[in-house]
Parts: structure tokens; C-alpha cells; sequence
């Protein structure tokens, strides 16, 4: 507990040296429909180039926290801010990924991809030459004129996942990215994203119910507690990237945060009981 | 698929649609000749298309043929385009607004199951018989399901895929052009057919009640006088033909440069994404 401890009375990790500027500063942000608290009192400070995963039980706030930091919804107290100016709209400079992919069935892979440079205004060749390098990269070489019905769902999330980074945001939003995905290609696309974090230096949120899926990619894991819902802990995972799932140190920080989150969700379901 | 193949395949296809209905024309000859039909209320088939050749020839007393298909073809294709012009663009406002649609929906659903054809007396007050009257009452028989399939292609589409657009700077516009019309196409392309079809039917009868020289309603209803048996069911025949050809042929071949092609694996496993 001490680990979490140091941390919950250094939420924003001022003691650390050099550390870059923030690019997302959460300060008291609060959603609410109509009676429904979706999020409440949601503050924190992710920095430039910062991988950070949000965890927590279902039907707390996540997505609806990542909707508003796209910009779709508005926080109706509090304030979100990116580059330290308040978030009003979507842009360009936030992309995101949701977990049903959401691809457009009437574009064929390559024409899903470049959708973004073409809402930019850019000539189709230069789109497409942008394009190609996130088709490569992201291993769907082969598959730029097929239609999305036709692909296997870890392909359709890796088409959605290019098409986030082809618009070359600064942030990049992914809700629960591999919630649809068996075993074996999870595991596939999780290096993969890896990889291209690595690769493309962006600042990363994203959205999982898997504490291993956070634990393995993420420097800091938020654990948001059960509504209303605030940040309960804030851990740092110290380990250098790229990570082995079977590091023994990547273990006891797997069951650290296993421990706070089923400690929230108990105290959830008793809270639930005793209404 | 090789070429020559496709074009085999295809021929293929209509023989084997074309196949049922040439059998039940064959078992009817077959009554009406063994005299199990009786010829004066029943034509042969083979006496209906002599009526029909006779019909359709260019000169000569009866080559009225052309003229009548050509004039309720026109009719039904000006109240389409009507329906089309005005219940697609009232389908994008209603199916994007949820107060309007409150305040929409239940005249909809009193206007939807009403036949058409209903308005033609009051229309013939207003008008008098002509080509005014028939092309409204046909225009409100294809409005409505044009309108109504509009309306909830552009509901179903949902909030995230204009999301995705709003996130990459996308405008308004962009919404609507990359968004909420491929979007709703599947149920713009049901909606046309349910109104061209809406809108072929009502024809029928809205001619037989308001035309005053041509028309394949009015052919129909005119040779009731002569009690020429022979010369409705040409109608009758041209009628089906033209409603078949209109469905599979031009709507037809709609789907399958847009939905077949975007949808090719499910069309097969069944659901849609
Ligand atoms: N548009 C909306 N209108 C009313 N309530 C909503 C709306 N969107 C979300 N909520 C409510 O807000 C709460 C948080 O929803 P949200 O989808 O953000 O949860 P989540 O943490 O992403 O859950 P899950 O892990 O199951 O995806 C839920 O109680 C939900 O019912
Ligand atoms: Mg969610």
C-alpha cells in the first residue's frame, strides 16, 4: 500500500525531474445526466508522451470521461483542458478509438484510412501516401481494397487504430481497444500498439476492464472507484518499456492494483446492499 | 471470374427466374385449350400476346399500346421524383431532430397504411379528372415510405460514426456527405422501391378513375365497354412486366454497385454490422 500511498500524495508526480509538460489537466471535472453522476470530481494531470490506463467497474464514468475529453460531451462542472486550454469541441489533435471500432462499411480499408487527411483537405495522393505508412505498420498490407465486412475483428481494430493515427493526433483515446479480441491476437495487437507508442511518442489514454492489459502497457494505471466516481489510487508502473508479461515485477504490480480494484468493488456492492 | 463466365452465370440466373413463370403460362394454355378455362373470361396466353403484338405495332386502328405505357410511365415517374424530392431531404430534418419527429411521427403513422387512391374523389373536386390529379395521388402514395425509410435510415446511423468525422475537424457538411447519406443508402434504396412501387400501384387505379385518354388504367377500363377480355389482360400483363422490370432491373442493379458490394460477407452469414 505505501507504493500507492506516496503517490496519492503526489498525484501529479511534481517531485519527478524533468518531467514533461501536461498535455491533459483534469481539474474537478464532472459529468452528470440529468440525476445520473456519471463522473464526478475527476482531477488529474497526464503529461506529453505519457501512456496512462483508466480502470475501474463497469458503468463508472470511463467512457463517458473519454467522450468528453474527445470533446463530444460536455463536463457540466469543472474543467478539462488540453495544452492548457479548455476542451469546447473535437479535433484533429485528439483521435479516437472506440471499442465497436465504428469503421464505415462503405469505404474499402484504405479509403476508412484516409478518411481523415481527406476531411483535412488534402490531395488523395498525399492522403494515401500517409495512409500506407500506418497500413504498413500496422501489418494490414494486402487488405487496402477490401471492405470492412469482410475482415476478422482484429483486423477491423487495427483499421480502426490506423485510421486514429493517420489523422496524426498529439493524443490518442482508446476505449477498452481489445475488449473484442480473443487471446491470441490481443496479445498481437497490444505489442503492436506497444510498439507503435513507442515509435510515435503520443500521449495515450485508454480504457480497460483488464488489469493486466494495464498493468503490461501503461505508466500510470488510474483506478476510478465505483459511482459517483473519483480517482481512487493512482499507480505508478515503474518498469522500462517494452515490458514482458512475465516479469516478476510486472506480477506484483498486477495484484497490487487487483487488490485496490476489488476492494472498490466490494465496497460498491455493500454500499449497493445497505440502500 | 473470367468475363464470359459471368456473362453465362448471369444468363443463368434469368433463365432460372424466368423458368416458374413460363411453367404457369404453359399449364394455363394448357387449360384454356383442353377447355377446362372458359376463353371469353380467360384468354389463352397465346391469344393475349397476339392482342398484344397487335397492340403494339406501330401503325394501324389498335398500335395504342406504346402511348398508354408511355404515359403511365411518365405519370409514375414524375410523382417518384416528386416523393423522392421532397421526403428524402424532410427525411434527413426529421430523422436528425427528435423534437420534430415527436411531433411527426403519429401523423406518419395515421398516413402510412392509408391507400392513396382514398384522395382521388377529393382530387377530382379540386382538379377535375387529368394528369394533375393522377400525379398527386400517386405522389402521396410514394411520400410517405420514402419519408418514413429515410427517417430511420438517418436514426439508425448513430451518434458514433458522426463522431468519428467531428473528431477529425470534420464540418457539418462533411457529417452529412461522408456520414448520414452512405449511411442511411440501404434505407434509401428500400424506401425508393417501396415508393416506386406505392407509387406504380396507386397508378392503376387513379387512371382508371381520373384519365381521360391514355394510361394502362385507363386502357384497361376502357375495353370493360367492349368487354374486350383480351386487351386487359395485355394491360394487365404490361403492368406486372414494367412493375417487375422498374424492381429488379433499375433498383436491382442499384444495390449492387452500393449495399451488396459494402456488405458482401454478411449478405452471406446474414447480419449486418
Ligand atoms: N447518454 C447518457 N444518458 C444517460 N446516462 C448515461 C448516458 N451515458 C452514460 N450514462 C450513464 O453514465 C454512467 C457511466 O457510463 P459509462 O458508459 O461512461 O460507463 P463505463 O465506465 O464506460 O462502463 P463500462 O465499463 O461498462 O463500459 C452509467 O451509469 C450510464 O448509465
Ligand atoms: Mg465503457
Amino acid at each position: 500500500m505505501s507504493n500507492v500511498e506516496k503517490i496519492l500524495s503526489d498525484p501529479v508526480g511534481e517531485t519527478a525531474t524533468l518531467a514533461p509538460k501536461p498535455k491533459i489537466t483534469a481539474e474537478g471535472a464532472g459529468i452528470r445526466f440529468g440525476s445520473i453522476v456519471a463522473v464526478e470530481d475527476f482531477t488529474t494531470v497526464i503529461r506529453e508522451r505519457e501512456f496512462v490506463s483508466i480502470i475501474g467497474p463497469s458503468g463508472c464514468g470511463k467512457s463517458t470521461l473519454l467522450y468528453a475529453i474527445a470533446g463530444f460531451l460536455k463536463t457540466t462542472s469543472g474543467v478539462l483542458k488540453v495544452d492548457g486550454k479548455p476542451i469546447v469541441k473535437p479535433g484533429p489533435d485528439r483521435g479516437i478509438v472506440f471499442q465497436e471500432f465504428v469503421l464505415f462499411p462503405w469505404r474499402t480499408v484504405l479509403r476508412n484510412i484516409t478518411l481523415g487527411p481527406e476531411i483535412a483537405g488534402l490531395p488523395r495522393a498525399e492522403a494515401e501516401e500517409r495512409a500506407r505508412k500506418w497500413i504498413r505498420l500496422t501489418g494490414l498490407g494486402g487488405f487496402e481494397n477490401a471492405y470492412p465486412a469482410t475482415l476478422s475483428g482484429g483486423m477491423k481494430q487495427r483499421v480502426a487504430i490506423a485510421r486514429a493515427l493517420t489523422c496524426e493526433p498529439d493524443i490518442l483515446l482508446l476505449d477498452e481497444p481489445f475488449g473484442a479480441l480473443d487471446v491470441q491476437t490481443k496479445n498481437y495487437v497490444m505489442k503492436d500498439l506497444q510498439d507503435l507508442w513507442i515509435a510515435a511518442s503520443k500521449t495515450i489514454l485508454m480504457v480497460t476492464h483488464s488489469v493486466q492489459e494495464a498493468t503490461l502497457m501503461a505508466d500510470r494505471v488510474l483506478i476510478l472507484g465505483a459511482r459517483p466516481s473519483r480517482i481512487v489510487a493512482d499507480v505508478r508502473i515503474d518498469l522500462p518499456h517494452p515490458r514482458d508479461p512475465l516479469d516478476q515485477r510486472l506480477g506484483r504490480y498486477r495484484q497490487e492494483v487487483t487488490e485496490i480494484l476489488s476492494a472498490e468493488v466490494d465496497r460498491a456492492m455493500k454500499g449497493e446492499r445497505g440502500q | 471470374m473470367p468475363i464470359g463466365f459471368q456473362i453465362l452465370d448471369r444468363a443463368l440466373r434469368v433463365i432460372r427466374f424466368l423458368l416458374p413463370i413460363l411453367g404457369l403460362l404453359l399449364v394455363w394454355e394448357l387449360a384454356v385449350r383442353t377447355g377446362l378455362a372458359q376463353a371469353g373470361i380467360l384468354p389463352a396466353p397465346s391469344t393475349i400476346l397476339a392482342r398484344a403484338v397487335e397492340l403494339l405495332g406501330l401503325t394501324g386502328e389498335r398500335a395504342v399500346l406504346f402511348g398508354h405505357i408511355l404515359a403511365s410511365l411518365r405519370r409514375a415517374l414524375v410523382a417518384f421524383a416528386l416523393a423522392v424530392a421532397v421526403g428524402v431531404p424532410l427525411g434527413f430534418l426529421l430523422g436528425l431532430s427528435e423534437e420534430a419527429q415527436l411531433w411527426v411521427s403519429p401523423i406518419l403513422s395515421l398516413m402510412l397504411p392509408l391507400p392513396a387512391v382514398a384522395w382521388t374523389p377529393i382530387l377530382l373536386v379540386l382538379f377535375g379528372p387529368g394528369d394533375l390529379t393522377i400525379v398527386i395521388v400517386c405522389f402521396l402514395g410514394a411520400v410517405f415510405p420514402v419519408l418514413y425509410s429515410t427517417m430511420q435510415g438517418v436514426r439508425a446511423c448513430g451518434r458514433q460514426p458522426v463522431w468519428v468525422v467531428r473528431s477529425m475537424g470534420g464540418s457539418g457538411l462533411d457529417v452529412l456527405r461522408r456520414v448520414l447519406i452512405p449511411s442511411s443508402l440501404p434505407a434509401l434504396i428500400t424506401g425508393f422501391k417501396l415508393g416506386m412501387a406505392h407509387s406504380w400501384r396507386t397508378l392503376v387505379a387513379a387512371e382508371m378513375l381520373a384519365a381521360l385518354t391514355s394510361g394502362l388504367g385507363y386502357m384497361i377500363f376502357a375495353a370493360r365497354s367492349y368487354m374486350d377480355v383480351s386487351t386487359m389482360f395485355v394491360g394487365v400483363v404490361c403492368l406486372a412486366a414494367i412493375g417487375m422490370l422498374i424492381e429488379h432491373v433499375l433498383f436491382g442493379t442499384l444495390e449492387h454497385v452500393t449495399i451488396h458490394r459494402w456488405y458482401a460477407r454478411d449478405a452471406q452469414t446474414g447480419g449486418r454490422q
